[in-house]
């Protein structure tokens, strides 16, 4: 490669699935609240974004009322990494996406290229330019200079 | 443990041959049955060509090892089935002239300035021969040049001969590290980390990743037990190496040998940095079974990088348990099949205008999670691991000539080389597919004609 990309490393995720029904909903609710009320410590998604390493943020949000967001921003080409995701969080994916439209088949873990094409279907993207206070930085370079990073 | 046919399986993927001189000879199909006819002769241990090796165990040595790769044109021109064609995975179906660029083969690297034969098209076939002598590789070479015409034609080929002492043109030690794989002899030395999982290197079987298998190619005859591999002619500049490095010492005040130490994550003669950090001949010294056995992490304790740089070659094409980014240092290991072509290289001749390097098979089960994974990720940018930014491998990476740096951390303040520039250029490649001995026979049976 002649140049460096002019990129931040970081990418956005903005992932929007919409809830089967209104009992779909509230499940999805159910167990997006009841995982978030679980001590770091315990909850899968924290313990797997520790140890992927990848991502700077990562959060839920309910939209509307029958829709429910996934929003990260994380480091590097999430086609790449695709599969330390499925391992390390498959199981989450596999609860959420069972009240959810369009889903792909499940487990993920044995259907990993449909589940990856469909993040790319539901994932909204971003308006250009993706705006980065700290563009070259990953979120290992953080965890390096401030060393009291999670392990 | 998963049971494998040994018998089923090209013996390039589980073993390493240990030969002294090998030949790749990329063919083309022009008449698809005459092909099967050739096909069909490398199964049959009756015929007066040498048969494709398999990984059973040897009760001789033979005096010369067959292989067989097949480029995604071949596997059409050969006549399978559309609908068998597209059960292959993408990055096999495009190949490794459209893929080039993606893995840093780009400028002087371009497909556009490959040898011929690597960038053409119409590359079908690869028969790859490793042999004991010359002798051994001539005299196997013409039978199967007998066998293969008229039904093929040869388009290129490339020789190899390993150097004295098994080391490669930069002056390192090679073929130190290999995989060891769950349930088959051991092809390298001994390292401290969890076997791979068979179905990382063989389609069919359980992978690395989580109750996943990659997909089998059909029919499954066909598919299973094989393997893909992505071929490369790689010219090392070892003029421009011992001159940066030559620069390097003389700028940072460090031996030259440290300093090369440093890029490579082992001295010269093997010794891994991080067992001995300040020279090559330690006390008490490290016993030859035990030049692959270590880590980075753990009790290892070098996860800053002050003994092995964490951007060096070796800690880069295989993090082990170093924490990076996805944390799958375990999980896209390489088997790796290598050999030198052109003549040793006489610092006191420099600049002999002798073209020298590397013949390289990168094999495993997904070209995608290994070999393309190992460039795009480790080889060519730096992110993936703390505090090496957009950068490239020292000895391989594609940076711009002087264009990035490599940092050798210390306690005492990091050593920055600046102006790292390419050393490596890619004369050229291909991504086969390496089937299995049932998949070459099912090939060979095929019946409709171009």
């Amino acid at each position: 490669m002649a140049e460096q990309p002019s990129q931040p490393v970081q990418h956005p995720l903005t992932v929007v699935m919409k809830a089967k029904s209104p009992e779909d909903y509230a499940a999805l609710r159910q167990a997006v609240e009841a995982l978030q009320a679980l001590p770091p410590d315990k909850n899968p998604i924290t313990v797997a974004f520790n140890k992927i390493g990848t991502v700077h943020f990562g959060r839920f949000a309910f939209l509307g009322n029958d829709q429910l967001g996934v929003i990260t921003t994380y480091d590097g080409d999430f086609d790449v990494y695709i599969n330390e995701f499925i391992d390390n969080i498959g199981d989450v994916f596999n609860t959420l996406l069972a009240h959810v439209e369009d889903a792909p088949p499940l487990p993920v873990q044995t259907h990993r290229q449909e589940f990856l094409n469909y993040v790319h279907r539901v994932d909204c993207g971003c308006v250009e330019p993706f705006y980065s206070a700290y563009p070259e930085h990953t979120v290992l370079d953080i965890l390096n200079v401030t060393r009291d990073g999670p392990s | 443990m998963v049971g494998i046919e040994l018998g089923d399986v090209q013996g390039l993927i589980l073993r390493g041959y240990t030969m002294p001189v090998a030949r790749y000879l990329g063919l083309s199909v022009r008449k698809s049955a005459g092909a099967r006819a050739f096909l069909a002769a490398l199964m049959d241990s009756d015929s007066a060509i040498a048969a494709l090796t398999t990984a059973a165990p040897w009760p001789v040595k033979p005096d010369c090892c067959v292989s067989l790769g097949i480029t995604f044109p071949g596997l059409a021109a050969l006549g399978v089935p559309p609908a068998s064609l597209a059960s292959f995975p993408v990055e096999y179906r495009e190949g490794a002239v459209q893929r080039a660029a993606s893995v840093g083969d780009v400028g002087a690297s371009a497909p556009e300035r490959w040898l011929p034969w690597l960038a053409d098209p119409a590359l079908h076939l690869l028969v790859v021969l490793f042999a004991q002598c010359d002798d051994a590789l001539d005299v196997a070479t013409k039978h199967l040049e007998q066998a293969w015409f008229p039904g093929c034609v040869e388009l290129g080929r490339q020789d190899g001969a390993r150097l004295p002492g098994n080391f490669a043109h930069f002056g390192y030690r090679d073929n130190l590290s290999q995989p060891t794989i769950d349930g088959i002899p051991p092809s390298g030395l001994p390292d401290p980390l969890p076997p791979a999982p068979v179905g990382e290197f063989l389609l069919g079987y359980p992978s690395q990743f989580d109750q996943f298998s990659y997909p089998v190619p059909e029919p499954l005859e066909l598919g299973i037990n094989g393997s893909f591999a992505a071929f490369r002619v790689l010219e090392q500049d070892v003029d421009a190496f011992a001159e940066f490095v030559a620069q390097q010492a003389a700028s940072t005040g460090m031996p030259a040998e440290l300093i090369e130490a440093k890029l490579c994550g082992r001295w010269r003669n093997g010794t891994p940095l991080v067992l001995s950090p300040d020279t090559d001949t330690p006390n008490p010294p490290i016993s030859p079974e035990a030049m692959n056995n270590f880590d980075y992490v753990g009790e290892y304790g070098d996860e800053q990088g002050y003994r092995c740089p964490i951007g060096s070659h070796i800690r880069r094409m295989n993090p082990r348990g170093q924490r990076v980014a996805g944390n799958g240092g375990q999980q896209h290991r390489i088997v790796r099949r290598g050999i030198a072509y052109g003549p040793p290289y006489d610092p006191a001749h420099p600049r002999d205008g002798q073209a020298r390097g590397l013949l390289g098979l990168f094999i495993g089960a997904s070209l995608r999670d290994q070999f393309e994974f190992l460039m795009t990720q480790w080889a060519n940018d730096g992110t993936f691991a703390a505090g090496l930014g957009r950068t490239n491998d020292p000895l391989i990476g594609a940076q711009a000539n002087g264009a990035t740096s490599f940092s050798i951390p210390r306690p005492q303040g990091t050593v920055v080389l600046h102006g790292l520039s390419r050393f490596v250029t890619t004369r050229g490649g291909a991504y086969c597919f390496l089937p299995s001995i049932s998949g070459i026979r099912y090939l060979a049976g095929l019946g409709s004609d171009r």
